[in-house]
């Protein structure tokens, strides 16, 4: 009886859902663009700096996929989120009067890498190389800005087809470090990768360059940024999103800003996405027919 | 004596096993009259169709007669006290037969300990139909359709696997406490001890019906050839 | 010429039944795609080998707020489910709750997960609610099926036709089912704790969702350490998953983790309002419409035949493999620690659950139909496989003594035959589920159009799917049951040109 005491007490001890409910909770999520672990250490430093500045309490939930990141921020279960280009356009289209508030730097001119497997030959190009046509090719995951929409209009434009018309077999891999992974393994032959995070790799030297390398580069498009909720202000007291977004754009600790990798960030709004939105809605994305 | 049933052209089948073959017959009746009081030995070889006429009568007189089925057919997981329970469920509502399966009432065991005393089960109450012998089974399953407690009784060799002193007895009081009895046997020695009416089936057919008063221990004899 | 001759002619030969089926799963295989697209899976699989021996819990309380998560998500839902799938049961004679019973448990548990998670978020209660209605509905099939086939006879001897009200439920029907469904409840938290895994890997906090992230990283060391856990939590259920501790285990399972939600009723109306099928809700003109149809009808075609031609070839192999195996755990064929091994084997791969099987298979032979085909092969085979051993304990040895070669083909695979199909065909309807879910991972099955509904959050389109994948399970349970009826068991007609509709006139001779 002891035993099953003391494992009743560790039951409830452990228990996921006993929330502090004394200070406001405020949550924040990001899409799963890459693996996890690097995910947490990034996001757990960003929580501990803005409980700091706001004086509340702040909390990260990982997701396991892009809508799951979406979802949680239709339905309030996080007042912001690190969006990427795409899922920030159909979660401001989910949730009337919320705002991109902040950007990375960078994000002002993201491209995406086009990356081949040695054995296919192909050369790097000004444009997309025609050679990539009947290859196998891989996406990150569906929703992702730098990992499908942008490397599909490109497709598109490059060959007037859609991509499963282009190459012999199309995949999605779910994220970007898995595309390297995945082109790297031979996999796939093709894949198309967010060039921060092949960067990132290169420079850690998860890229065997005898194996895999870029062919091409899109031309540069807005991507990443924070998105908040309209009705963040009514839930944490007036003043509150003017204040999360001058803590957003004051970050300068190294640490953090590394994480990401971004040099600083900048003020974002929503008219910067415009294109993005645009793109997603030609090439039938978006709910339009 | 009013007529509690009369049976006219009563053609009974069963299915064949095998495909497209007809239907085969199980019992064909002309005329039969069941009267209140009649106590009624039903007499025939295995396979006469006693069966199927006692079942066929049960059909018709619907909820008015209890039955005591042949194999006992007691629910095996259930103790002895709520096997003869299980007679009286139409009694009560739901929740007084929930309750008592769960937590048995004094009342009902009071009830039934005294229905169970005079068929000698009365010590097996609380053990487990199915650790029962199969005399002890054909007990519970009297008990069972005595709790019905119903003014006519059907019974398919309800005394079979009992001791003739014992099966005589229990006899008795079956046929006692009940207005009106049909009781299949095989054993025509004891059943006409018990009956004042004698019902004989042969090859699916009425063969033999009159009082035990008249029957010739040559008819019977003719039942059995 | 003689042999093809006769073949023709039978009309319920068991031997043409299955020369169709396998002729079917040939065709299909000429159409699926089968390709092992890795360069090098050797590299891969020696990175597997070497993390699954050497298992590593990285951070030991994240694992064991999962184990208790995995534990609490199955033991809550399989209360709940046996809860329902029992109410369900006691009215299976009526139609339309068979037809609730079978719908609840045509959508794969992740798909209702799915659903769930967007009403209720990332919760308890969307997990619970996900094991609870498929296995809801597929409790009341077995429970229904039990207390059809105990013995009518205590029923009948109060009441002709056996009583219906419930208090004779519970006096003379359910006492004699109680056993098997004990029995059966006990095989269900099994199946339970694999979903609840499987839950893990589209977000829900199991062990699924640290294995996801574990294989997908190549880290082969954590991965084998919940591996090995969730063998251990299936393996161990015999010793603690007992019905004299329910009353601490499920006070506990609730305490801990308390079904909860985040759930508003804004919430909830507007993912309800997205179920409206687009043209009617954003009320489009006609030629839009119709363009919508004919890309949804792209998807449904797409979908339908990959599944359809996956499942089939699946369901061959399963067969194959299931027959082959089965004498792991026969003792026609093995004996003692041999046999304890044989079917150690196929119940670990039994427990591994096909989703995980089909992850490592893409990692290691890269995207094709063929990780999924192996995976559902094993998983379904080894149940069969550890089932129809059980049962040929069974049947008498053989009278002629011969190799196990020829005992094999003379006499296991003839005398076993008819079960063993009722078996698969019992799994068809399971493998079909599994093949819409398993696309998912990315083969075109349904599953994978339902994955990318829900990416651009189209729960009309979503849902759309998941009733057109629910159709096709449903389809294979109606086939599947036309079949056994028509090849397994000669069907019991009615008895009809008596006047009566007693007890079927079965002559016991005293």
């Amino acid at each position: 009886m002891r035993y099953l005491t003391a494992l009743l007490a560790l039951l409830v001890s452990t228990s996921g859902f006993a929330v502090d409910t004394q200070r406001p909770q405020f949550t924040f999520t990001a899409i799963p663009d890459q693996n996890e672990a690097e995910l947490v250490r990034r996001f757990g430093q960003v929580a501990d700096y803005l409980s700091e500045q706001l004086k509340v309490d702040v909390e990260y939930i990982p997701v396991k996929s892009y809508p799951a990141a979406i979802t949680a921020f239709r339905n309030n279960q996080v007042q912001l989120a690190w969006f990427g280009g795409l899922s920030g356009v159909q979660a401001r289209r989910a949730v009337p009067g919320s705002e991109a508030i902040a950007q990375g730097y960078e994000d002002q001119f993201f491209k995406s890498y086009f990356i081949a497997h040695k054995s296919t030959g192909i050369e790097a190009g000004d444009g997309l190389p025609q050679a990539v046509a009947g290859r196998t090719f891989t996406f990150g995951s569906k929703g992702s800005t730098s990992g499908r929409l942008m490397p599909e209009f490109y497709i598109r434009e490059a060959f007037g087809e859609a991509p499963e018309e282009v190459f012999s077999r199309v995949g999605f891999s779910g994220d970007h470090s898995r595309t390297v992974a995945l082109v790297q393994s031979g996999a796939f032959e093709v894949g198309a990768v967010n060039y921060a995070v092949w960067e990132k790799a290169v420079a850690n030297g998860d890229v065997d360059a005898d194996q895999v390398s870029v062919i091409w580069t899109t031309p540069e498009y807005a991507d990443y940024q924070w998105t908040v909720r309209g009705d963040i202000d009514q839930q944490f007291g007036a003043g509150f999103k003017e204040k999360l977004t001058r803590a957003l754009l004051a970050i300068d600790d190294k640490a953090i800003l590394d994480s990401f990798p971004r040099s600083r960030f900048v003020s974002a709004d929503n008219d910067v996405y415009r294109a993005i939105e645009q793109t997603a809605q030609a090439i039938g994305l978006l709910d339009d027919f | 004596m009013s007529a509690l049933l009369e049976l006219k052209d009563c053609r009974l089948t069963y299915p064949s096993n095998a495909r497209n073959e007809a239907d085969k017959l199980a019992l064909a009746i002309d005329h039969l009259t069941i009267r209140e009081g009649d106590r009624i030995a039903l007499l025939g070889k295995s396979g006469a169709g006693k069966s199927t006429l006692l079942r066929h009568i049960r059909h018709q007189l619907a909820d008015r007669a209890s039955w005591c089925p042949q194999d006992a057919s007691l629910v095996p997981q259930l103790k002895v006290f709520h096997n003869i329970y299980s007679g009286a469920l139409d009694r009560h509502s739901g929740f007084v037969n929930l309750t008592n399966l769960l937590l048995p009432s004094s009342h009902f065991e009071a009830e039934i300990t005294a229905l169970a005393e005079p068929l000698g089960i009365s010590e097996l109450l609380w053990t487990k139909a199915d650790e029962l012998s199969g005399g002890q089974q054909q007990r519970v399953a009297i008990a069972r359709a005595l709790y019905q407690q119903k003014p006519i009784l059907l019974a398919d060799e309800p005394v079979s696997a009992l001791d003739k002193l014992q099966g005589r007895e229990i006899l008795e009081l079956l046929v006692s406490r009940h207005d009106t009895s049909v009781i299949a046997m095989h054993n025509a020695q004891l059943a006409l001890t018990v009956c004042n009416r004698v019902i004989g089936l042969k090859d699916q057919k009425l063969f033999l019906d009159c009082p035990v008063d008249q029957l010739s221990a040559d008819s019977i004899g003719q039942l059995y050839q | 010429m003689h042999f093809f001759k006769h073949f023709l002619q039978q009309r319920r030969s068991l031997r043409r039944l299955t020369f169709y089926f396998a002729a079917i799963a040939l065709v299909c295989l000429a159409f699926a795609d089968i390709v092992i697209s890795t360069r090098s899976p050797g590299h891969e699989l020696w990175l597997m080998a070497k993390g699954l021996v050497t298992p590593r819990i990285e951070d030991s309380h994240q694992w064991l707020d999962a184990v208790i998560y995995t534990l609490t998500f199955s033991l809550q839902g399989v209360i709940l489910a046996a809860g329902l799938g029992f109410v369900l049961s006691i009215f299976y004679h009526l139609a339309w709750v068979r037809v609730l019973g079978a719908c609840l448990r045509s959508v794969h548990e992740v798909f209702w997960a799915l659903i769930f998670i967007q009403i209720f978020g990332i919760s308890t209660l969307a997990g619970v609610l996900a094991i609870l209605l498929p296995f809801g509905g597929t409790i009341a099939k077995v429970y229904g099926e039990q207390l059809e086939e105990s013995d009518p006879s205590p029923a009948r001897a109060l009441l002709p036709g056996g009583g219906t009200s419930i208090s004779h439920f519970f006096y003379t029907r359910l006492p004699l089912a109680f056993h098997a469904m004990r029995n059966y409840t006990a095989y269900r938290m099994e199946c339970a704790i694999r979903s609840s895994v499987v839950l893990g890997f589209i977000g829900l906090p199991t062990l699924g969702f640290h294995l996801e992230t574990a294989l997908r990283t190549g880290d082969y060391s954590s991965a084998s350490a919940l591996l090995l856990t969730l063998l251990a939590l299936v393996y161990s259920l015999r010793f603690w998953f007992k019905a004299k501790w329910l009353w601490i285990l499920v006070p506990a399972a609730f305490i801990a983790r308390p079904l909860s939600a985040q759930w508003s009723a804004a919430n909830l109306g507007q993912f309800l309002w997205d179920c409206v099928p687009g043209p009617i809700r954003q009320d489009w003109p006609l030629e839009k419409t119709l363009r919508w149809l004919l890309w949804l009808g792209e998807q449904i075609a797409s979908g339908v035949w990959n599944t359809a031609l996956l499942a089939q070839i699946v369901l061959v192999l399963t067969g194959i493999f299931a027959l082959l195996g089965s004498t792991l755990n026969s003792s026609h064929f093995v004996a003692g620690m041999a046999r304890s091994t044989g079917d150690g084997f196929l119940l670990i791969l039994r427990s591994l659950p096909e989703y995980l099987l089909n992850f490592i298979g893409l990692i290691v032979l890269g995207p094709s139909m063929l990780p999924a085909i192996i995976a559902m092969t094993l998983h379904n085979g080894a149940i069969i496989g550890h089932l129809l051993g059980g049962h040929s304990d069974e049947i008498e040895p053989a009278a002629i003594p011969s190799g196990p070669l020829c005992r094999f083909a003379y006499y296991y695979v003839p005398t076993l035959y008819q079960r063993f199909l009722a078996y698969c065909f019992y799994r068809w309807e399971i493998i079909i589920r599994e093949t819409a879910m398993l696309g998912i991972l990315g083969i075109p099955t349904l599953g994978f159009y339902i994955d990318s509904a829900f990416e651009f959050l189209r729960f009309d389109v979503a849902l759309i799917l998941i009733a057109v994948s629910a159709g096709m399970t449903l389809s294979a349970d109606y086939i599947s049951r036309k079949l056994r009826h028509q090849f397994l068991k000669p069907d019991l007609r009615p008895a009809h040109g008596s006047q009566i509709q007693m007890a079927p006139l079965t002559f016991r001779n005293p």
